[in-house]
């Protein structure tokens, strides 16, 4: 057996792919990404395929700002939890299973929508569709069981990158469904309800296919796995739980994450609106400044992963620990140069750098996640994963909701915020690879399977 | 990228630009001279269906030649105080380019010296609230230079409140229901399929 190494920590690849190849569809690797990165697309399509229609949901139901304001944190709230759940989910079952079964379970509230008569109502039905959010735990633990090491920051960057291009893409795509509804003579509060067929429909395709053509595991699925006799240590669901709570870097990861992702979440609620109010320009004109925001996924995210993946082919573990954070800190000095600059142009140059720069350090964090833990991985990402919407929920309550302070200090104090919160990666430590700071503690080259996997340590 | 969005910042830039150099027109310059009346039935009233009366003339108490500027009226359906709470969409605003009082347009015609009368059917997709009805006289320019109101000057008498159009439809719950029903039982039947599959690879 190859001795293990960072990029190799089993010391052999299990027949996971060692390449990644974009624009293959080879079975079952790279079959299993586009069929994993189209679900999660669907699934962040359906969550804001809302806000667009908002000026004309608010409207339509007579909501106020407070009410819009709770539908928002509503959605990510209902997230935090799922995202929970769905780790030891994908320990359990596979994250084909678990993320299908989800996406099926909520398609149908998306079209819940035509029931919609009241702010309460409306408040809950984006609380529901807010677990679906979930599936991008399934997505990367997919992703980490079929990928090796060597090229995991890479594909986890490029399928959570591509993920998250469906709310762009919800912000462009559904006020022209719905002014293709109107201009079939259907009065607004009509309209509105019927284009949500769209988000709905997709999503349960796209959950069909992964049941139907998803695999998980490099040679079978999970289900097939359990019946035949490994080396694995037999484990109960709450050891595995136990063992990934208990890793404190778990837990530091779920901090800085909640500040870069979290943050991005943020900022795709607020960006129209910081645009419309404080430099005047039109609604529309905010929109297409919000879609690009969330289009720089497409290609942000994957370099974080592939920075990752670099910087450990030169460095190791410590290489992907510094690059997340420089990386996540010089967003977090963008974000509050934002907040200060005042010029309409000037304002769109930083948040394009920006935005490169926050989903870049998404990429880079789960460049380290597969390497925390090896059996509770669905846990860690669990963990990580929630960690992101309970930094938009706490972000978004803390600094932009109510009047205590203006929209560009608190850009400002949510950068500080930043900078402050990627400082504990320091605090991460592996004792067979080091940390930031540390070298590595022992230098073992050989080490039994049983300890490979409980932890990398 | 940096193509696009050097782009993108200069049509945004120019967009600014060209709604600059329109002037800003406060409403406090404006004189009430205008007298304008709703009638209406005395009920809630239905979008799409009920129609408002709206009368409007100049206030014979002015001098003559206060009206020499007037061409244009334009009357508009208007959020009261009570339906602009918590909703920074409806504020009202002094500068009427940023004004967001008056969103709903009832009639525009030539002004003329004597009274005019229009009965306007509410529109379908107004939204539900509480409203009242201002007119606005424009010039040769199209710029507001009066106004006048069917209510006082802090927006609390001759109200009225509209009631929307619900929006859901028959149709559409009977679709929700039957997606609902079809994604659950296409679920179990694949967990079904499933569990026979394991079965039989067992055997």
């Amino acid at each position: 057996m190859e001795p293990s190494s960072p990029n190799n920590p089993l010391g052999s690849n299990n027949n996971r792919a060692t390449e990644f190849h974009p624009f293959s569809t080879s079975t079952p690797h790279m079959l299993a990404f586009h069929l994993s990165w189209l679900s999660l697309f669907s699934c962040f399509f359906s969550t804001f395929s809302i806000p667009p229609l908002l000026p004309i949901i608010r409207q339509s139901l007579n909501l106020s700002a407070a009410d819009v304001g709770a539908a928002g944190t509503a959605a990510f709230v209902s997230s935090i939890f799922s995202r929970l759940a769905m780790g030891p989910a994908c320990d359990l079952v596979g994250p084909r299973v678990a993320s299908a079964t989800l996406s099926i379970l909520t398609a149908p509230i998306v079209l819940a929508t035509a029931f919609i008569s009241s702010p309460t109502s409306f408040i809950l039905t984006r609380f529901l569709v807010g677990f679906c959010l979930a599936n991008f735990v399934a997505n990367q633990f997919w992703m980490s069981s079929l990928f090796s090491n060597s090229v995991v920051g890479l594909v986890n960057g490029f399928a959570a990158g591509w993920g998250s291009m469906g709310a762009g893409f919800a912000q462009l795509i559904m006020p022209l469904l719905f002014s293709l509804v109107k201009s079939f003579n259907v009065p607004e509060n009509n309209a509105w309800r019927v284009v949500f067929v769209v988000p709905a429909t997709f999503q349960a395709i796209t959950a069909v296919l992964v049941l139907v053509y998803g695999q998980e595991l490099p040679r079978e699925n999970h289900g097939d796995s359990k019946r035949v006799c490994d080396n694995k240590p037999k484990e109960s669901l709450l050891e595995v739980v136990f063992n990934g709570l208990t890793n404190y870097r778990g837990w530091i990861l779920c901090l800085t994450y909640g500040f870069c992702f979290g943050v991005e979440m943020t900022m795709d609620n607020i960006i129209a609106q910081y645009f419309y109010y404080t430099f005047g320009v039109k609604l529309e004109v905010a929109g297409i400044i919000a879609a690009c925001f969330g289009w720089t996924n497409c290609f942000a995210r994957p370099i974080g992963g592939v920075i990752s993946d670099q910087m450990a082919k030169w460095f190791g573990i410590r290489g992907r620990l510094w690059g997340l954070w420089v990386v996540q800190t010089v967003a977090g000095l963008l974000c509050v140069l934002m907040g200060r600059v005042e010029s309409l142009g000037g304002s769109i140059a930083v948040m394009c750098v920006f935005s490169v720069f926050v989903q870049a350090s998404s990429g880079l964090t789960f460049g380290i996640v597969p390497f925390i833990s090896n059996r509770s991985l669905g846990v860690i990402s669990g963990m990580t994963g929630s960690g992101g919407t309970v930094g938009a929920v706490v972000t978004q309550m803390l600094l932009f909701s109510g009047d205590k302070f203006s929209t560009q200090t608190s850009i400002s104090m949510m950068g500080l915020m930043m900078i402050v919160c990627s400082l504990p990666i320091s605090l991460i430590y592996f004792p067979r690879w080091g940390g930031m700071f540390c070298a590595p503690y022992s230098f073992h080259q050989t080490s039994t399977d049983e300890e490979d996997y409980r932890l990398l340590v | 990228m940096a193509a696009r969005s050097l782009l993108l910042g200069l049509i945004v830039v120019l967009g600014c630009f060209s709604e600059t150099c329109l002037a800003t027109i406060s409403f406090s310059s404006l004189q009430r001279t205008l007298v304008v009346t709703a009638s209406h039935p005395q009920r809630l009233l239905k979008a799409g269906e009920d129609k408002i009366t709206v009368t409007w003339g100049l206030n014979q108490t002015f001098p003559t030649g206060t009206d020499s500027a007037y061409k244009t009226i334009k009357v508009q359906l208007c959020y009261a105080p009570i339906s602009q709470v918590d909703r920074a969409w409806r504020k009202t605003e002094d500068h009427l380019s940023k004004d967001k009082t008056c969103q709903f347009k009832v009639v525009k015609r030539p002004y003329t010296t004597t009274n005019q009368t229009s009965e306007w059917t509410i529109e379908r997709d107004v939204p539900a609230a509480t409203y009242f009805v201002r007119a606005y006289a424009l010039d040769a320019e199209d710029k507001e230079v009066a106004y006048g109101q069917n209510t006082d000057a802090k927006k609390t008498t001759n109200l009225f409140e509209i009631q929307a159009i619900t929006g859901r439809h028959a149709s559409l719950d009977i679709a929700s229901v039957c997606f609902s029903a079809f994604s659950i039982v296409a679920l179990m039947g694949f967990f079904f399929a499933e569990k026979r599959k394991g079965r039989k690879a067992q055997q």
